[in-house]
């Protein structure tokens, strides 16, 4: 049975991003989330069985949105194309539709309770693997987007992110809410420059990928056992350090990249009160990253 | 007729209505059947019967019967019904919802402009049947993702309710 839900989270995400018409989108993204439900539940645990309950309600609206959104668009329009979604209603739906599915404030509220009922695994599949086709789905979108809202929206993430992550102890609910505030990046960016939240997306997977997978090995999943790293493999919390900072975004580490193309790009548009703002908001995101790394390479 | 699919939509919100301001199971399938048969009459009043004929039997036929008997096997001894204090505050609650959403669509001003989907200038065939025809033939891709879906929902569904004498479904 696990090899089914593998294969179809496999076949979800691709029928997604490999689509044309929203129906194979919404298609895609319906398997992706039927596919992870048993995922999140394994344990049967109540925690579990809440987050994976929590996990669907909000998923299944969300499509429902993306139905409803491709639905008007193709009453107004008379097609079906997803990179045609021209008419404002569709879009403005179709971006609530997107934040639910990512975990873009407002809507962001299920997604530290269902990382922290999931176990690591699936934890990291679901910060990158199921965020994966809604960001294709806005890049593909994106022309039509309305950047105001998506800078609110942008804003907001990095802030709350930023912000509730700061009286964490268990370390899969400050991975959610570093996650909200990496999202907050890749969407400001989006009508401006879609590329660079490809390439957000892409370095955060790589670089989130690295931390799940470093605690998945040492069994950590709160900060007092993360301080007890250095005695089971010395130099797996040395490069847990490089990587926390690299997604805090520090120079020269690469998770610097995308902040200074998308700050960059935002001031070429005449935006440089987001760019700023949505800078030093990260700031509250580097303090976790950093009590972060300072646990896990601390010497007793 | 136009007040006739306007009524059908008026059942269609308030069999909703009657599943979501949550009273036990037993009285919100009540809501479901009678949701599901105004979506059928809308169907038939648009012009795709065969669909229409398709939902009662998948939905009432198929999915219902199996909620029942599986409703049936797990007892609650004090059933909530719709004259409990919680039920009636969902009620009113979403029935509010229910009145701005007819408001902004205009139901209550403006008549429902009614429009078949019969493909008079393809061919003579109707669209439902048609339809159909296509998602067996030329749509065989879409067949099989949708036909790995419902397989998929089985297996989720097994997976999620495996050893409930050991572990829980809903932990009370």
């Amino acid at each position: 049975a696990k090899l089914i839900f593998t294969i179809s989270l496999l076949l979800g995400t691709t029928i997604t991003i490999s689509s044309n018409h929203w129906i194979m989108a919404w298609a895609g993204l319906e398997i992706n989330t039927l596919a992870i439900l048993p995922m999140i539940s394994k344990s049967h645990h109540p925690r579990a069985i809440e987050a994976a309950t929590k996990y669907f309600l909000t998923q299944a609206t969300a499509s429902a949105l993306v139905l409803f959104s491709s639905m008007t668009n193709a009453w107004y329009t008379g097609q079906w194309d997803i990179t045609q979604l021209t008419h404002p209603t569709s879009c403005l739906i179709l971006t609530s539709a997107i934040a639910m599915k990512l975990g873009l404030v407002p809507f962001h509220f299920w997604f530290p309770e269902v990382l922290q009922g999931s176990p690591l695994i699936t934890g990291l599949l679901l910060s990158t693997m199921m965020k994966f086709p809604p960001i294709t789905l806005l890049f593909m979108t994106s022309p039509s987007l309305n950047s105001t809202l998506l800078t609110w929206m942008a804003l907001l993430s990095a802030a709350l992110g930023g912000w509730m992550g700061l009286n964490q102890t268990q370390v899969r609910k400050i991975l959610a809410f570093s996650s909200i505030s990496h999202l907050g990046w890749m969407a400001i960016i989006i009508t401006y420059n879609p590329k660079l939240t490809l390439l957000n997306f892409y370095l955060y997977a790589l670089m989130t990928a690295t931390v799940f997978l470093t605690l998945n090995s040492i069994k950590a999943s709160k900060l007092s056992v993360l301080m007890t790293t250095w005695t089971k493999i010395p130099p797996l919390s040395a490069t847990l350090l490089l990587t926390l900072l690299s997604l805090a975004g520090l120079p020269p580490l690469t998770g610097f990249l995308p902040k200074w193309l998308i700050i960059q790009e935002l001031t070429k548009q005449n935006m440089a009160v987001a760019a700023t703002m949505i800078s030093l908001l990260s700031l509250l995101s580097l303090f976790f990253y950093l009590r972060l790394a300072y646990c896990a390479t601390i010497t007793l | 007729m136009m007040k006739f699919v306007l009524f059908l939509g008026l059942c269609f919100a308030l069999g909703g209505l009657a599943v979501a301001s949550n009273p036990s199971p037993y009285y919100g399938v009540v809501g479901l059947v009678v949701a599901s048969i105004a979506g059928c009459g809308w169907l038939v009043s648009l012009g795709v019967s065969f669909v229409s004929l398709v939902l009662v039997m998948v939905y009432l036929g198929g999915m219902l019967v199996v909620f029942v008997y599986s409703v049936s096997l797990a007892a609650d001894p004090y059933p909530e019904a719709w004259v409990d204090w919680g039920v009636i505050g969902y009620g009113v609650g979403m029935g509010l919802v229910v009145m701005v959403g007819f408001a902004m669509g205009g139901a209550f001003d403006v008549l429902v402009d009614g429009g078949t989907v019969n493909s008079a200038g393809l061919s003579s065939v109707r669209l439902d049947f048609s339809g159909v025809a296509v998602f067996y033939s030329w749509g065989a891709g879409l067949l099989l993702v949708g036909g790995w879906g419902l397989l998929l929902t089985l297996f989720v569904v097994l997976e999620l309710v495996r050893g409930l004498s050991r572990g829980a479904i809903r932990a009370v």
